[in-house]
């Protein structure tokens, strides 16, 4: 390709992503995984592929990204209902692993500050596999789902402060003093970014994303803007880039489209981040790593076992039954893809070699696959655990009535809604059929892409452009009744009637023309409202009062 | 990151300015990429990867769009007016560069870029007067449909001329196998795949990348132009719902790739001369003065009543964002220079930024005083009176026209659409053709002496005319929206709210419980309204 590198790298870096992502499909691998085995081949094993300055940045910004939507999961209110738990469980467990994983990796003969770096990379589970293939399963809403999402989002503050620390320890000065003065500086840094983030989410973002408001596009590229700017500034103080992301992040959390935004953001994320973890996969020394089969080795059981006990002690401690512990330290016995980020940061930061970066990567790479089989059955590990008393050394309480489904509070609009009516599109069609079903009291979700749109509308409402199906599923699609479209857009309305098709929804479609008519027919819509003829016999009612005729 | 935080705070200060001056937001991004350029120093291999990656997306998404289905009874007019406007402008356009004594290769290119209209600001206008299903909006999305696709399979023709016939024969045969892979894919492979797979949404947009890709390796190896390959594999996308699923998945990377290519655009565009402006001017005359009689005579010759063929010809009246990337494929194989693309960029922030100002309703009504085909000797015929006159008809009036005929009063419709009006006739009704937002016409139907008038007519503001003649005459007109109803009350009609309308028939069938069973009532009616 003429004058574009960039494409071809690019075009092998997602071909091979895609083709390792689907084989790894059946199997259950999870994709970060099959990215990094792609990345494996692509580099150590057949050396296809030089990683470019263009690559290099989109992984930049792959991380960046993924940062940005973390934070903007975090709202205020997030953060105050996950409470005590996630505090103490969080920290206690990254606490203690860290010291612990610190601990074995210095009794295999690795210096103590690399040790403990190693022990704090390994401390931190996957926030990005947890949360997916939980929803997978409509675990979220569960109690050890809360908990477990809250740990994880304590965790994701103290890999944000740890950011910091080696970050303020890559600028290098090897005294004491100095390190305590780059410390103080990052801390200071920190602090004035975070007073910038929350003064701009209170005093700018709103005003000013109420304005652009009115097209999408315009919304995505203005909080990509903010974003990186926030990058910016956090570069400029001698910060990560990832903290900047994620207080950019953080800031735009508390403005009421921060759903809308999220699924926006997402598949950006996906894109880069997958280029990002190929990329990690290239710069990856498995040889390297295999030199070290025993450390590895101690340390994968390590993370399998005892971060799951970690948790089995101390949630019981905090109130909760044995099940949801166990399932909550089952869900995360795994480490991040922060630990790699963060093995990248040191080696970048002259903290470790490359050696130990292939250490971790392999350890990641081994505990995500084995983990996210655990996941996926949880509950039948459990039970065999529990059968064979080997849960008893725990000594936690049996399984209270508050541990079972949690009441109240959950996730989305469309918690706890269930043989309810969705209507999309709050347009003057739409405000009226809201309103004639909630006279039936019937529950109702209102959809639109316009929060404005939203405002009075009685029942649940929610901001989101269905076009994307994780709109529909936040909307309970699943258990919904029937789904209304009184929108007068064509494509969107084919979609809304063919999905409802292959979810076995009922639906009635807007049929605003009657050109739109065959297509709906032929998707197969349950009823089409004809708007038109409906206003015809309307007017012919009308023109009767007039005296037209009789 | 920083040449990418710089590019995207451009984006961000060229949306707001567009966003402020309720303007179409291409020529704005591109106006902050260019003073970007004036006040920064951005690294030009960035912004020749940002160009590529934003072009290769752009002209993908594109592809995506290429659904014929979307032209429905408007293909023959289509076709008709795309092809007319394509070879006519291509025609002047060489002229005319020739004419600026650019060299007959830069002709070409010239010539090429001016034929094509933006997708883009176009559907973005209809959208907002919510003319995409009026006849003329099928016909103005079959237009630039078409568009889209000659520039592309020209690019490989036009790329490979100064390397003689033969080049030229394996650029369009390469082509074509990709199109033969592409339709493969598009009618029997993709759609059994989707429905096959049901991917999650990671895994959907990673294969669709993959595609996309793969399309261009192959193109690669074939010696086809990036673009074409890349528009190619959107085309194989573009069946429902294949495209329905995907783009909700690619809608945020190519809103923010594209955004990135235009300010990148303009951040590697030189300080243009006063000569390359000027050039730029005459260009973007020819493309103004000519496109839109041009459409209107063509568009009228084809059924189309005197306003919409007008107003056709004005929304076409600009060059493309294809125009660019055509601009770009040139400087890239080194036969036209940076001067060029400047003249071509120029002309498409000239007529992109003059378009909305273009398509608008005065002016379209205004230049139907200069409409040759005026006949106001008809006018002689005496208006009828103490008539039901119905402005606007469709085929969801037809039961009106019956109840109507059967009561004792005369009954006039008048329908822009000249198969409406043959069907209202052979229905034993009068009608007239013609346009109801028309004053003139209104006067010749007995708008102001009718025993009661009723309005269909798709956009509320057409009804102005009317409701100011109307007088004592009772005007119902039928609205959609609750805002539409209280602007017909304000000024005199009485508004019939058909949202309401249809509301309660929903609630009916949903009372009846008709979501339990697939069959409804509703349903039946419908079958013998159509």
């Amino acid at each position: 390709m003429p004058d574009a590198p960039i494409l071809l790298d690019l075009g092998i870096i997602l071909v091979s992503a895609a083709v390792f992502a689907l084989l790894a499909r059946p199997l259950r691998i999870p994709s970060i995984v099959a990215y990094i085995l792609a990345g494996l081949l692509l580099g150590p094993v057949t050396g296809l592929l030089e990683v470019g300055e263009g690559v290099e940045l989109a992984s930049e910004v792959g991380i960046a990204l993924l940062l940005f939507l973390v934070g903007l999961e975090l709202s205020f209110a997030a953060i105050k209902d996950l409470g005590r738990v996630a505090v103490v469980g969080g920290s206690v467990q990254v606490g203690i692993s860290a010291l612990l994983g610190a601990a074995i990796a210095y009794a295999l003969g690795l210096p103590l500050r690399e040790a403990l770096f190693l022990g704090v990379a390994l401390s931190f589970s996957s926030t990005v596999i947890v949360v997916k293939l939980l929803e997978q399963r409509g675990d979220l809403s569960e109690t050890y789902g809360k908990i477990t999402l809250g740990i994880l989002l304590v965790q994701d503050l103290l890999v944000v402060v740890v950011l910091t620390f080696v970050s303020g320890l890559a600028d290098g000065g090897s005294t004491l003093t100095d390190m305590a003065m780059d410390l103080a500086v990052a801390f200071g840094g920190m602090g004035l970014l975070v007073a910038v983030a929350v003064a701009a989410s209170r005093w700018l973002l709103p005003p000013a994303f109420h304005w652009i408001g009115a097209s999408s596009e315009a919304t995505l590229v203005w909080s990509l803007a903010w974003c990186f700017l926030l990058i910016l500034g956090a570069e400029h103080l001698g910060l990560s880039v990832e903290l900047g992301a994620f207080l950019a992040g953080i800031a735009l959390a508390q403005l009421p489209f921060n759903d809308e935004l999220r699924r926006r953001v997402a598949p950006l994320v996906n894109f880069f981040i997958a280029v990002f973890f190929v990329t990690l996969g290239v710069h990856m020394d498995p040889a390297g790593a295999l030199g070290r089969w025993p450390l590895a080795l101690a340390l994968i059981v390590f993370v399998m076992t005892v971060k799951p006990a970690i948790l089995l002690t101390v949630i019981p401690r905090l109130g909760f039954g044995e099940r949801t512990a166990a399932l909550a330290g089952l869900t995360l016995a795994q480490t991040s893809e922060f630990s790699f980020i963060l093995a990248g940061l040191g080696l970048s930061a002259g903290l470790i070699g490359e050696e130990l970066l292939s250490v971790i990567g392999l350890i990641g790479l081994v505990t995500m696959g084995l983990s996210s089989a655990l996941i996926l059955n949880s509950r039948r590990v459990y039970a065999r655990l529990r059968a064979r008393g080997a849960l008893k050394l725990f000594q936690a309480p049996h399984e209270g009535a508050r541990d079972r489904e949690g009441a109240g509070g959950g996730h989305g609009p469309a918690y706890g809604l269930r043989d309810h009516v969705i209507v999309v599109g709050m347009n003057s069609l739409g405000k009226r059929i809201v309103e004639g079903l909630r006279d039936r009291d019937l529950p109702t979700l209102a959809v639109d892409t316009d929060p404005s749109k939203l405002a009075g509308v009685g029942g649940a409402t929610l901001v989101g452009n269905t076009d994307d199906l994780a709109v529909l599923e936040s909307a309970g699609i699943r258990r919904a009744r029937l789904l209304v479209s009184a929108l007068q857009i064509e494509d969107a309305n084919n979609l809304l009637a063919y999905r409802c098709g292959t979810l076995d929804v009922p639906c009635s479609i807007h049929a605003f023309d009657i050109a739109v008519v065959p297509d709906l027919r032929e998707i197969g819509a349950t009823h089409l409202m004809d708007s038109k003829t409906a206003g015809t016999r309307r007017l012919t009612e009308a023109l009767g009062a007039e005296g037209i005729y009789g | 990151m920083i040449e990418l935080a710089m590019l995207l705070a451009a984006a961000a200060a060229g949306f707001g300015i567009a966003r402020l001056l309720g303007l179409p937001a291409i020529p704005f991004l591109i106006f902050a990429g260019f003073g970007l350029s004036l006040t920064l120093h951005v690294e030009p291999g960035y912004l020749q990867d940002s160009l590529v990656l934003g072009i290769t997306f752009l002209v993908f998404v594109a592809g995506m769009e290429l659904n014929p289905r979307r032209v429905r009874r408007q293909k023959t007019a289509a076709v008709a007016v795309g092809t007319v406007q394509f070879l006519v402008l291509g025609a002047l356009g060489y002229a005319a560069a020739r004419a600026l004594s650019f060299d007959p290769q830069t002709s070409v290119y010239l010539a090429l870029a001016l034929t094509a209209s933006s997708t883009l600001v176009v559907v973005r206008m209809l959208q907002l007067r919510r003319q995409l299903f009026e006849s003329f909006g099928r016909l103005v999305i079959g237009v630039l449909l078409l568009q889209d696709l000659a520039v592309i399979l020209l690019i490989p023709v036009v790329t490979r001329l100064p390397e003689g016939g033969a080049s030229v024969a394996a650029g369009v045969g390469g082509t074509l196998f990709l199109v033969v892979v592409a339709y493969v894919l598009l009618r029997w492979v993709l759609p059994e795949l989707l429905r096959r797979l049901s991917l999650d949404e990671e895994l959907l947009l990673l294969a669709v990348l993959a595609l996309l890709f793969s399309f261009l390796f192959a193109s690669q190896q074939l010696g086809v132009p990036l673009v074409s390959g890349a528009f190619l594999a959107g085309f194989a996308l573009s069946s429902f719902p294949v495209n329905g699923v995907v783009r909700g998945q690619l809608n945020s990377l190519s809103d923010f790739f594209t955004a990135i290519f235009f300010t990148a655009l303009g951040a590697s565009l030189g300080v243009p001369t006063v000569a390359e402006i000027g050039q730029a001017f005459a260009l973007a005359l020819v493309v103004v003065l000519v496109t839109p009689p041009l459409v209107a005579l063509i568009a009228e010759r084809a059924g189309f009543s005197a306003r919409p063929a007008i107003f056709s010809g004005l929304l076409l009246s600009q060059t493309s964002e294809f125009s660019l990337v055509v601009g770009l494929q040139g400087v890239m194989a080194a036969q036209i220079g940076a001067s060029t693309f400047t003249v071509i960029t120029l002309v498409t922030l000239m007529t992109m930024t003059a378009t909305p100002f273009l398509a608008n309703d005065r002016l379209a009504i205004g230049l139907m005083r200069f409409h040759p085909a005026r006949r106001s000797r008809v006018e002689a015929d005496e208006p009828p009176e103490g008539h039901v006159l119905l402005l606007g008809c469709g085929v969801s009036g037809m039961p009106l026209l019956e109840t109507l005929v059967i009561g004792t009063h005369r009954v006039v419709a008048v329908d822009d659409d000249p198969q409406i009006v043959e069907r209202v006739r052979e229905a034993g009704v009068e009608a007239i053709r013609g346009d109801a937002a028309d004053v003139s016409l209104l006067r010749r139907a007995g708008a102001d002496r009718a025993r009661v008038v009723v309005s269909t007519v798709r956009r509320v503001e057409d009804n102005e005319h009317l409701l100011a003649m109307a007088g004592d005459v009772p005007v119902l007109v039928r609205v959609f929206n609750v805002e539409d109803a209280d602007w017909i009350r304000a000024r005199g009609g009485t508004p019939v709210l058909y949202s309401d309308a249809a509301a309660e028939g929903f609630l009916d069938w949903f009372d009846r419980g008709g979501w339990e069973r697939p069959d409804s009532l509703a349903d039946e009616e419908m079958e013998q309204v159509l």
